[in-house]
């Protein structure tokens, strides 16, 4: 009985104008974003291997320990993800490439390399081109996938009250949640064949090129993101019945319907970000961390600096002895080494906090703007194709985790050398050996399915359950609403 | 009489519709929200300003030199982008005024320079343009967008007057009323006239009622202040508005005509507000690009640029020949070592004829120190000379690629009245390119006051341009930078092109819709 309202339910909507203006409308989108990305791809990818090229080239070319331990694995760029036409997340915006930060040379010692904060491409929105939003699957699914479905069921049940016809449809042996899945069925299937087809459209498009061809992985990235849309559009289909089912009159449905998309889908996922960090404690601004860098700095040269005048003192009350003025020579390698390192420490560690609370005021705000589909979807697709914020954080992770390596190849390859002091961060206490390019360490951005399915985990499942919420609450309001 | 009656009808319908109710309180919740985050916003950009101000008077206050100055001047946060936010929140507000460089729009030949010389300080000579925005502490926040006033009723009230319209002709129609309404002795045009008047009372509505609640709520901040030009302004985004929303009003009135069902000129109408609001001018921007890259006209520029410094060399070195200065520029080290003559320091970073220079002089007397006095002279001379000529060649190229750009962006977007009402809006709140161009030559002008007022305290021939114990520097010879915001007259004059565009599509749409009107059989 259901299949046979399911059926009735397309074929009504097949046939009407809506559908074919659906069509027409996301065929021309999807067609217009693949062909943008055949453009503008290749591009991308030849930049990215021409930059981590000459890095490695870069990075091979230093031979000695120091010199690798001050120069430091170099510049560290993100892979560009080979899904950007699904999700843009701001690409342009956030930093692509790690740096260093803080230079001095000090008594003949000079700083060694520590991760900055990385910088991020303001140029991309700070410039005098009008703004606008990129075409992605995202735009298309989070404004069209939301307003179509509303489209289609707005008179779904107030329509069919309107006419009388819903009366008659009960008369016969039919029950009311048959009825509600039959056509909650019949207009998620009418939504989604038109999506399917500008979507393979789009796939097709993309697969002629060599360059932005798909790999397997991809693809089952491509499939769940296809799913979260269906899902998507799943949720609004039910809001849409809900609000039919509850109206008397289709006009007015369809403006609640219409007022609430805009709330939820135009303005809450912008409005609510920023009225969230209202609330939050400031971040240091660029200046004050700054000023914390210099401070932590100035601190730690005079700690130095005492230390180094007791040495003097040492040394001069040695006299003669030759053990006394070895073991002050060592001494002042020691504090040599912990000057240098502890430079080093502070900096990253100044530099991770305040990554880490303007990341957390992010990600806060985030949180609170996951009240509107919108944006949970939004968030879904961004972490499932490999861009926006939390691949960001992803790749710094990526960075640290190689700086650590990193400097752990370099410590190993000192104490194999017999002949070194061991004292790391000085030039004349490390190996002075030349190590062999093959063997250091080189990093490559990458970024595997479990990882984007990880961070996508909970807004997929947030989406589950809004629509099992949704479509719960139209089976209620349906079985009470009067005839 | 009966069209009196007819409006008032008309009025009522709407007034009392449900519709109408959920989408005014929609509107109002929206535009309170907004404008809270929106002053909220704008107080951030205020305290970063004055912070910014204060931290510059410092510096100046702590240069020892006049050769090292350092010096930046902010455009002060425009109230107005609460109404309509433009390229305020995004287009640089700071900019260095220096004597080696230019304040321009935008630097064109950024991205085909390699990228060591980006970095390599003062090597290359460039143009000076604006940094970062006002208040901006956490840039990733810029992941979220921010709302102006001008969005809300851009899409929110072009909705609900397609609402109004979609049945307006098409459902009286269906339903019979038509036929009825014009058995009476009434013209086909006073019906359309009264049903036009009384949809566009009713979108006034809201539109009032939000300008209001948001005037009072900036009446709580101290921070808004808003003079009687301002809300001439405010008035033509208001009038701006009507303009816009007549013509989504007349769009859903010609296809409730054409299509005579209400059912499908409703599918048309949203599919059409779909596309005219949302779609298009993000489609426009995305896809179409007129301007290309230009990498050619950039490389070039670079050449010439390369050029005029290669020049300057020479000439420098023309001028070293006849003077007993040995050694590398500017600070001569050949010529004055073994001599006690001075303590250097400062910034002499790359090989261009730099003029910072900040140095501790010992003994005045040595007749080589005129010989110093007179190259930096020459050199500080020589650098604005330069600054001008390069900007002469990047100006060029900002008209050739970064206007154009801006231009055809916006050309291709005004296809969509959505677009049209948005830089109409922009162009009334002052937060338009025009106006960041205004900011940018307010600039050029205080960096040729500058450099007058230096000329008449004949300050680059002084000791104190270079020097740092050579008597004190008096900076009171800095003038004030002041940025006035064009006059209303100008404003008004920016706006008016988009504004007559909305007339004019509303004349057209109004004559098609009457048209199409007087041949419906009823």
């Amino acid at each position: 009985m259901i299949w046979h309202i399911v059926t009735r339910e397309l074929l009504d909507h097949l046939t009407s104008l809506r559908f074919a203006l659906t069509t027409l409308i996301l065929v021309a989108l999807m067609v217009t974003n693949a062909v943008v990305h055949l453009q503008t791809h290749p591009e991308r990818i030849r930049k990215y291997s021409e930059n981590v090229s000459a890095s490695h080239t870069e990075l091979k070319s230093r031979t000695q320990l120091y010199a690798m331990l001050q120069k430091g694995p170099g510049k560290l760029y993100k892979r560009p993800s080979s899904l950007t036409f699904i999700a843009d997340g701001g690409d342009a915006f956030l930093p692509s490439k790690s740096v260093s930060g803080g230079f001095w040379r000090l008594y003949g010692l000079s700083y060694i390399w520590a991760m900055g904060v990385p910088r991020l491409n303001m140029d991309a929105i700070s410039n005098h081109r009008p703004t606008a939003v990129v075409i992605d699957w995202v735009f298309i699914i989070t404004y069209l996938l939301s307003f179509i479905p509303l489209l289609f069921t707005f008179d779904a049940l107030s329509g069919e009250r309107e006419r009388g016809t819903l009366r008659l449809c009960l008369a016969n042996s039919i029950s009311r949640p048959a009825l509600l899945v039959g056509k909650f069925l019949g207009s998620l299937i009418a939504v989604l064949i038109p999506f399917y087809f500008a979507v393979l459209f789009n796939l097709a498009i993309i697969s002629t090129e060599s360059w932005t061809q798909l790999s397997g992985t991809d693809w089952g990235r491509v499939g769940l993101i296809v799913l979260i849309a269906s899902c998507y559009a799943g949720i609004f289909i039910a809001i849409g019945l809900i609000v039919s089912a509850m109206t008397r009159e289709s006009r007015l449905s369809l403006v609640v319907l219409l007022l609430i998309w805009v709330t939820a889908v135009v303005f809450m996922p912008s409005t609510l970000g920023t009225l969230s960090t209202k609330w939050m404690p400031s971040v240091q601004t660029h200046h004050q961390f700054r000023k914390a860098k210099s401070t932590a700095f100035d601190q730690i040269l005079s700690d130095f600096l005492n230390k180094r005048e007791t040495l003097k003192e040492r040394r001069q009350s040695a006299g003669t002895s030759q053990e006394a003025v070895a073991e002050v020579e060592t001494s002042e390698l020691e504090i040599q080494r912990e000057f240098v390192n502890k430079d080093m420490e502070t900096r990253e560690q100044l530099s991770r906090q305040h990554l880490a609370a303007q990341s957390a005021q992010v990600l806060h705000a985030r949180q609170i703007t996951r009240c509107s589909p919108a944006a949970i979807v939004q968030y879904a697709l961004e972490s499932m194709a490999g861009t926006g914020f939390n691949r960001h954080l992803q790749f710094l992770e990526n960075c640290h985790l190689h700086t650590r390596q990193f400097r752990d190849f370099i410590v190993e390859m000192d104490s194999a050398d017999p002949e070194s002091l061991h004292f790391i961060g000085i030039p004349k206490g490390m190996s002075e050996k030349p190590v062999s390019p093959a063997a250091i360490p080189m990093f490559e951005d990458k970024l595997t399915f479990q990882d984007t399915l990880n961070s996508a985990i909970m807004d997929i499942l947030l989406l589950i359950l809004l629509l099992g919420i949704f479509l719960s609450g139209a089976f209620l309001v349906f079985l009470r609403s009067e005839i | 009489m009966i069209f009196l009656t007819l409006i008032r009808q008309e009025l009522l319908t709407h007034l009392m519709s449900a519709r109408f109710f959920a989408a005014v309180i929609i509107t109002l919740l929206l535009v309170v929200t907004n404008t809270f985050v929106l002053i909220g916003a704008h107080e951030e950009r205020l305290a970063d300003y004055s912070q910014k101000e204060a931290v510059n008077r410092e510096t100046v206050a702590a240069t020892p030199a006049y050769s090292v100055l350092k010096l930046k001047v902010q455009r002060p946060p425009n109230p107005l982008s609460l109404f309509s936010a433009g390229l305020e929140t995004r287009f640089g507000s700071d900019i260095d005024i220096a004597f080696d460089s230019v304040p321009a729009l935008s630097d064109p030949i950024a991205d085909v320079r390699p990228e060591e010389e980006q970095w390599a300080f003062g090597s290359v000579p460039s143009l000076s343009n604006p940094g970062v925005p006002l208040g901006i502490n956490n840039p990733y926040l810029y992941l979220f967008s921010q709302i102006d006033l001008a969005f809300i009723f851009q899409v929110v009230l072009s909705l609900l007057s397609l609402l109004f319209a979609y049945d307006a002709i098409a459902g009286d129609w269906e339903t019979g009323t038509l036929r009825l309404v014009l058995s009476h002795p009434v013209g086909r045009g006073s019906v359309l006239l009264a049903k036009y008047l009384a949809a566009m009372g009713c979108l006034l509505l809201p539109v009032l009622m939000s300008l209001l609640l948001a005037l009072i709520q900036c009446s709580f901040a101290r921070s808004l202040q808003f003079g009687t030009d301002d809300f001439l302004r405010i008035g033509g985004i208001v009038l701006t508005t009507i303009v816009y929303l007549s013509v989504f009003y007349l769009i859903g009135l010609l296809i409730s005509a054409t299509t005579r069902r209400a059912a499908t000129s409703l599918m048309l109408c949203m599919f059409l507000w779909v596309i005219l609001v949302l779609v298009y001018p993000n489609w426009s921007r995305f896809a179409l690009n007129p301007v290309g890259d230009m990498r050619a006209e950039k490389l070039s520029a670079n050449q010439q640029i390369a050029q005029i410094r290669e020049e300057a060399d020479r000439e420098r070195d023309r001028f070293l020949a006849s003077s007993p200065l040995k050694g590398d520029p500017p600070l001569f080290f050949d010529t004055f070592t073994g001599t006690d003559f001075f303590k250097g320091g400062g910034w002499y970073l790359g090989d261009f004829p730099r003029v910072n220079i900040e140095i501790e002089l010992k003994n005045t007397a040595d007749p080589l120190v005129t010989h110093l006095r007179r190259y930096y002279e020459f050199a500080a001379t020589l650098q604005i000379q330069n600054a001008e000529k390069v900007y002469l060649v990047g100006e060029q190229l900002v008209a050739q690629i970064s206007r154009r750009q801006a231009r055809w962006d916006e050309r291709l977007m005004k296809l969509s009245p959505a677009s049209l009402y948005t830089f109409a809006t922009a162009a009334w709140a002052g937060t338009d390119l025009d106006s960041m161009t205004d900011y940018i030559r307010a600039a050029q002008t205080y960096r040729r006051t500058l450099i007058d007022a230096f000329h008449e305290r004949d300050a680059f021939a002084s000791l104190q341009w270079f020097s740092t114990n050579q008597g004190t520097v008096d900076w009171s010879i800095l003038p004030d930078f002041r940025f006035e915001r064009a006059d209303i007259s100008i404003n008004a004059q920016r706006a008016l092109p988009e504004l007559l565009l909305l007339v004019f599509i509303n004349l057209v749409l109004f004559m098609a819709t009457f048209l199409v009107f007087i041949k419906i059989e009823v």
